[in-house]
């Protein structure tokens, strides 16, 4: 029998009731009156007095609550709906709950919560559902309404077996069809695969198949990252090698590259620092708040799982989507409107990182229309750890692999293909079973027990179970000894899962941890203390096969060799568009369509308005350009991101006399009793890789490194983190990857620094039915991150007096559509910056970016509660006279990267310590609050300021 | 009542205590160690199969972060175990004179407990409900140090920044109750406005809290929980606004300093 629980708040106000009856007048709907919510518990095997007992200890606080047992408690709605998480997908609550049920000493066979909408006023059930529907009140890929009445919660089925096969006598096109939808394999991987079976006279298992495919997918084997290229019919060699060859000339300091799941680099006094980012876009395109959670699950493991464990420190959120005000009409079929998935992104980053206990303070925001069906998601952590314990372990022959953590379900199954294919609107339906839901106090346990063990010398390696799951990451681990694998020790979330499904899943919070046998008692005492479950699963034997068992069957024994050297290098063909050298005549017409970016410098639109140098049209300009989605200000949104836990902030997100002002990067002391700082930024601009992937691509790079600058970081030591998200590599696009990968090397070869991690993603890509066909604009992220002496020589942001002088570093490009970094000038710029910086002679600096010149001194004003009064004697404004002044949007709009606005004491001073590079003296800083260009326009920053703040506090209340 | 006393010189002995989803613990130990004490962590499980006790501590220290998820409501499922299990335990610490300081989740742990405001393990007299807002709260805000029974508190009327972390702070009770805590001087923090009065104005007061309350004292003045978190501010740089602020000294320092320099004394 099952109790069921409800709970209602009988003090204050609704706050869900009322954000939901909003949301609902705001769809035009007058009729309903007011909504009211309940949480519900359903609770299994419980007497009638044990359900009131928890009742009243846990689920219902009178102070405030009221409850009821086996009985409605919204009274007088007319209608009311229920929702929960569809039976079999993981809701981080249960455990909790079952956990106080056994303190309380009450035994529970099982429990569940959801939540009770109650509407007032006429309407029917079918309307509440639809409106439930449209406002996304529930995902249906992961929950549902709960109609029937259960009997019981308990999810009960049979094992199913393992099947064989029949793949040595199929034909070619019965090759493709098995692959379809489900291996994403092409023809000649597949008929390399029943050549094998051919050889070895048997068919496979369909956990063999599946094991092949997940670890020949590109998600996991970057067949194009590792193919041998034809570019224009020239040869070129990998874009791997060529990024790891030019990487690995500047091996200062490298600890580990391209080897672990992050890259390592030296910190201080024996310690090592890491980092990582990766995309988690398939998963959230269809469900973001399940698939921005797992995309920062799987991030920090990745972190945590490097060397012998370390500890994450910092995580970074970029997302990438359509501009949230997008028309609905222009959404393809299947897929998700882009202000829901903002919220929900959003909501992740929010419950998940914080409840983690990794500060978010890094991140953006950037909004194109071609986002709107496949959106990147883009997640990054960088930790610590000792220098001893930082070079990526293996498996010694006789050691054991023991999977701690979340228990193994039929989440994720697919994960691993499934990212690696296009999207199409069929994506929602073939493919439910690739979401989850996270659950971070899984993962915050699961850590903590691997730093006692790390610090007990008890590890010899951590492996993240994350894409392709036990697939993955014991054959990784054991390619060069083998491994036997007891599927049957996997703990499990609910029977019922073949073998096959238990190896490839891809639940979350799960890792393995190999260790010497003699280890292996102290290490599950450790497990026990943290409430980590750990089960003994697999051995590396040195049999040089992966073995797998279910019980006493055998359900897969592959050659390791095969496996993992037994798919064939691609040659791939890359071809450059037609029009080889695309006018920028055409460029500005491309981007003149899309409306989220015609306000950007270099395409203004409106910059006939401001030819005519009227002061009232520039305020018009500036607003529009300070709303814009890709530059107002995201301060609500770091507001419900935990940016402070772990107390390491010493240049927080936003700094100045209300605490608004935007700073350019995270600083932290991953010691807190040390002065040393770790500096993590990056860079990206969407649009302008799109418009050329080279300089936009440089661009970006040199974005992540100017911000890492700005605060006071040295690039020279510092390491890079790439991260590529293309649409699916055909000729063109594949063409483009080329050219990014080029600047990325030749970004490299100019600063002196490695990258040391990185991913590609590379499915960027939708295709409806009726030849709809979205690509994304195809992304390079370049991130950050390294090492300063101290901390003490940084600086922020935020102007700190009236009457210093302003002063711009750098070599602006007035000629480009896309302004083209002088890679000559950069290093030496960026070093005369940082230089600056630390003799203490910089009261603030911010680099120009997105919005160019005029914002970056705009927001400088914002943290300083002053403004500016600028002569800008030289500089041609006059677009009227000057034809090209528009395209090239204008001193103060101009976007060039490795530019930076500095606050000095006086000119002298900046005279000092600027010559030798590009610098110009822009004006002075002044009490008035006001922006003021001689001779052009008078604006008050608080006309401003307004404009660049209301977007994103309307969104986020 | 046998205290717990210190020879001169011997160390404070902190108990940082630890559940799964607490994050704010090392922040903590550091600020204890900074001012002078000898903190530790130890896991709940670890005072649950006795491996360790807490007559070996004199200041219980309850970390913020999300024990067990926050879930079904913050501190909760944490409130239950250690009611379930170590109310003994907790009840001779405190027979024995020691302090118990809790933070965030810690403070919402203490409520649920009953611990705080009125030092009824078992039964809860007040609440940390949701924010006003709705949501959850990052940012830096003023709190007033008021004239409370705290024992060890002796800092009054002082405003200073403090970071505030959470998404249910809000603290409420019965207009009855409230007076209650008021009357018997319990209130030792409130968020303030610029002229330094208790507000109700969002976002200087981050949740809603009644009478602005932001952290509370219990009737012996040895139990001290507060939503801000004074440990995320006792170095200079870990202010947003060093650079432009004179800090002379860290605003979160006092109570760590009054803490240990109480216990050292041993009243």
């Amino acid at each position: 029998m099952i109790h069921i629980i409800r709970v209602k708040n009988v003090m204050g106000k609704d706050l869900i009731g009322e954000g939901v009856l909003n949301d609902i007048y705001q769809m035009g709907i007058k009729n309903i009156t007011k909504v009211e919510t309940a949480k519900v518990y359903r609770l299994e095997g419980v007497s009638e007095r044990e359900a009131k007992v928890l009742a009243e200890t846990v689920f219902c606080e009178g102070i405030y609550q009221e409850y009821t047992l086996n009985s409605p408690i919204i009274k007088g709605a007319n209608q009311i709906i229920e929702i929960a998480y569809r039976p079999g997908v993981m809701n981080p609550e249960v455990g909790s709950i079952l956990k106080t049920a056994e303190d309380l000493g009450i035994k529970l066979i099982a429990a569940d919560s959801s939540h009770e909408y109650g509407f007032y006023g006429k309407v029917t059930h079918q309307e509440i559902e639809d409106i439930a529907r449209k406002l996304h009140l529930l995902n249906e890929m992961v929950e549902h309404f709960v109609k029937e009445k259960q009997k019981t919660l308990l999810i009960k089925d049979i094992p199913a077996k393992t099947n064989i096969i029949r793949l040595r006598r199929i034909n070619d096109e019965q090759l493709l069809e098995l692959s379809k939808d489900k291996l994403f394999l092409n023809l000649e991987e597949m008929k390399v695969i029943q050549n094998y079976f051919q050889k070895i006279k048997r068919d496979p298992t369909d956990l063999e198949l599946e094991t092949l495919a997940q670890t020949w997918s590109e998600h996991c084997a970057h067949k194009t990252f590792k193919a041998r290229l034809l570019v224009d019919g020239k040869n070129k060699a990998p874009l791997f090698e060529r990024i790891k060859k030019e990487a690995l000339k500047h091996n200062k300091n490298i600890v580990s590259a391209f080897v672990d799941n992050a890259g390592v680099m030296d910190f201080y006094e024996g310690w090592a620092i890491n980092g990582k980012a990766e995309t988690h876009n398939a998963p959230s395109a269809i469900e973001p708040y399940g698939g921005a959670m797992t995309g920062s699950g799987g991030v920090f493991r990745d972190v945590v799982a490097t060397g012998q464990g370390a500890k994450s420190l910092v995580s970074t959120d970029i997302f990438c989507l359509a501009p949230y005000d997008l028309d609905k009409s222009k959404l393809p079929a299947g897929t998700l409107p882009p202000d829901y998935m903002l919220k929900r992104v959003v909501a992740a980053v929010r419950d998940y990182g914080n409840r983690v206990g990794i500060p978010t303070n890094n991140g953006s925001f950037h909004f194109h229309e071609d986002f709107r069906a496949k959106p990147i998601v883009l997640v990054g952590s960088y930790g610590i750890l000792p220098k001893s314990k930082a070079k990526k372990g293996y498996p010694k022959i006789g050691d054991v692999g023991v999977v701690i953590g979340g228990r193994t379900g039929r989440d994720g199954i697919h994960g691993a293909t499934f990212s690696s294919a296009e999207m199409s609107e069929k994506t929602m339906e073939v493919n439910s079973q690739a979401v989850q839901i996270g659950n971070a106090i899984e993962e915050k346990r699961v850590f903590d027990a691997i730093l006692e063990a790390r610090d007990k010398d008890l590890i010899r390696a951590v492996q993240d179970l994350g894409a392709g799951g036990f697939s993955s990451a014991i054959g990784e681990m054991g390619v060069k000894t083998g491994a036997t694998v007891h599927l049957e020790k996997a703990p499990l979330k609910y029977q019922g899962l073949a073998p096959w499904e238990i190896f490839l899943s891809e639940s979350q919070e799960r890792m393995l941890i190999i260790l010497s046998k003699d280890n292996l008692k102290e290490f599950l005492k450790i497990c026990q203390k943290y409430n980590v479950q750990a089960s003994e699963i697999a051995e590396f034997d040195g049999s040089k096969r992966l073995q797998v068992f279910y019980g006493k069957e055998k359900v897969g024994d592959l050659e390791m060799s095969f496996l993992f050297e037994g798919l064939p290098q691609r040659v791939m063909r890359a071809i450059s568009p037609r029009h080889s050298e695309r006018s920028e005549e055409s460029l500005t017409n491309v981007s003149i369509s899309n409306p989220s970016a015609s306000l950007r410098a270099g395409k203004l639109r409106d910059s006939s308005l401001i030819a005519r140098n009227d002061k009232m049209v520039w305020a018009k300009v500036l607003e529009k350009v300070l709303a814009n989605g890709n530059i107002n200000s995201k301060e609500p949104i770091l507001r419900m991101y935990d940016h402070n836990v772990q107390g390491t902030n010493a240049l927080h997100p936003f700094a100045g006399v209300g605490m608004d002002g935007p700073n350019d990067a995270a600083v932290i002391k991953p010691l807190l009793d040390k002065p040393y700082g770790m500096v993590v930024s990056h860079g990206l601009n969407p649009e302008f890789s799109m418009m050329d992937p080279y300089w936009g691509s440089v661009w970006s790079a040199t974005e992540a490194i100017s911000n890492y600058v700005a605060v006071g970081g040295n690039y020279k030591d510092a390491s890079l983190v790439n991260n590529y998200i293309w649409p699916f590599p055909d000729k063109e696009w594949l063409w483009s990857l080329d050219r990014s990968v080029d600047a990325v090397c030749d970004f490299m070869k100019t600063l002196k620094i490695p990258v040391i991690s990185g991913k590609d993603s590379l499915s960027a890509t939708y295709r409806g039915s009726s030849g709809v066909v979205i690509h994304s604009p195809p992304t390079l992220c370049m991130s950050v991150f390294g090492k300063i002496p101290d901390v003490k020589k940084t600086v922020s942001s935020d102007f700190k007096k009236a009457g210093s002088t302003i002063v711009l570093v750098g070599k602006q490009d007035l000629e480009s559509s896309i302004p083209r970094v002088d890679l000559k000038v950069l290093p030496k710029v960026l070093d005369k910056v940082h230089k600056a910086i630390v003799s203490g002679k910089v009261l603030a600096c911010h680099d120009v970016s997105e919005g160019g010149l005029i914002t970056t001194i705009f927001e400088m004003c914002v943290g300083g509660n002053c403004g500016v009064r600028l002569h800008l004697e030289g500089v041609s404004l006059d677009f009227a006279r000057d034809k090209k002044a528009h395209l090239r949007g204008g001193f103060l709009l101009n976007e060039t990267a490795g530019c930076f606005v500095m606050e000095v004491e006086n000119e002298t001073t900046a005279k000092k310590l600027f010559e030798g590079v590009p610098y110009k003296i822009l004006g002075k800083t002044t009490q008035d609050e006001k922006l003021v260009v001689d001779g052009l326009f008078t604006v008050d920053m608080d006309r401003l300021q307004q404009a660049w703040q209301a977007p994103m506090k309307e969104i986020f209340p | 009542m046998k205290t717990l006393r210190l020879r001169s010189g011997r160390e404070v002995n902190v108990c940082i205590l630890q559940s799964d989803g607490t994050n704010c613990d090392n922040e903590l130990f550091y600020a204890f160690k900074k001012f002078g004490g000898s903190p530790q962590f130890v896991h709940v499980n670890e005072l649950r199969n006795k491996s360790k006790t807490l007559k070996d501590f004199h200041i219980l220290a309850l970390p913020g972060g999300f024990s067990y998820g926050d879930d079904v409501a913050s501190g909760k499922i944490w409130a239950i175990e250690l009611v379930s299990f170590l109310r003994e335990e907790i009840e001779n610490f405190r027979k024995r004179g020691g302090l118990i300081i809790g933070i965030c989740n810690g403070f919402q742990v203490l409520i649920r407990t009953g611990l705080l405001p009125f030092g009824n393990l078992g039964k809860m007299d007040a609440t940390l409900a949701a924010n006003s807002s709705g949501h959850f709260e990052c940012r830096w805000v003023r709190i007033k140090s008021n004239k409370s029974n705290c024992v060890f508190l002796k800092e009054n009327n002082q405003v200073g920044w403090f970071s505030v972390n959470h998404g249910e702070g809000k603290f409420f009770s019965s207009p009855g109750i409230i007076k209650k805590i008021e009357d018997e001087n319990l209130v030792t923090f409130r968020y303030v406005d610029e002229q330094g009065n208790p507000t109700q104005k969002y976002p200087e007061n981050p949740n809603g809290s009644l009478n602005a309350i932001a952290g509370v004292t219990d009737p012996s003045g040895r139990v001290l929980g507060l939503m801000p978190h004074p440990e995320k501010f006792v170095d200079v740089t870990q202010y947003p606004n060093w650079r432009r602020e004179k800090i002379i000294k860290p605003h979160g320092a006092f109570i760590f300093e009054d803490m240990i320099k109480f216990a050292k004394e041993g009243k």
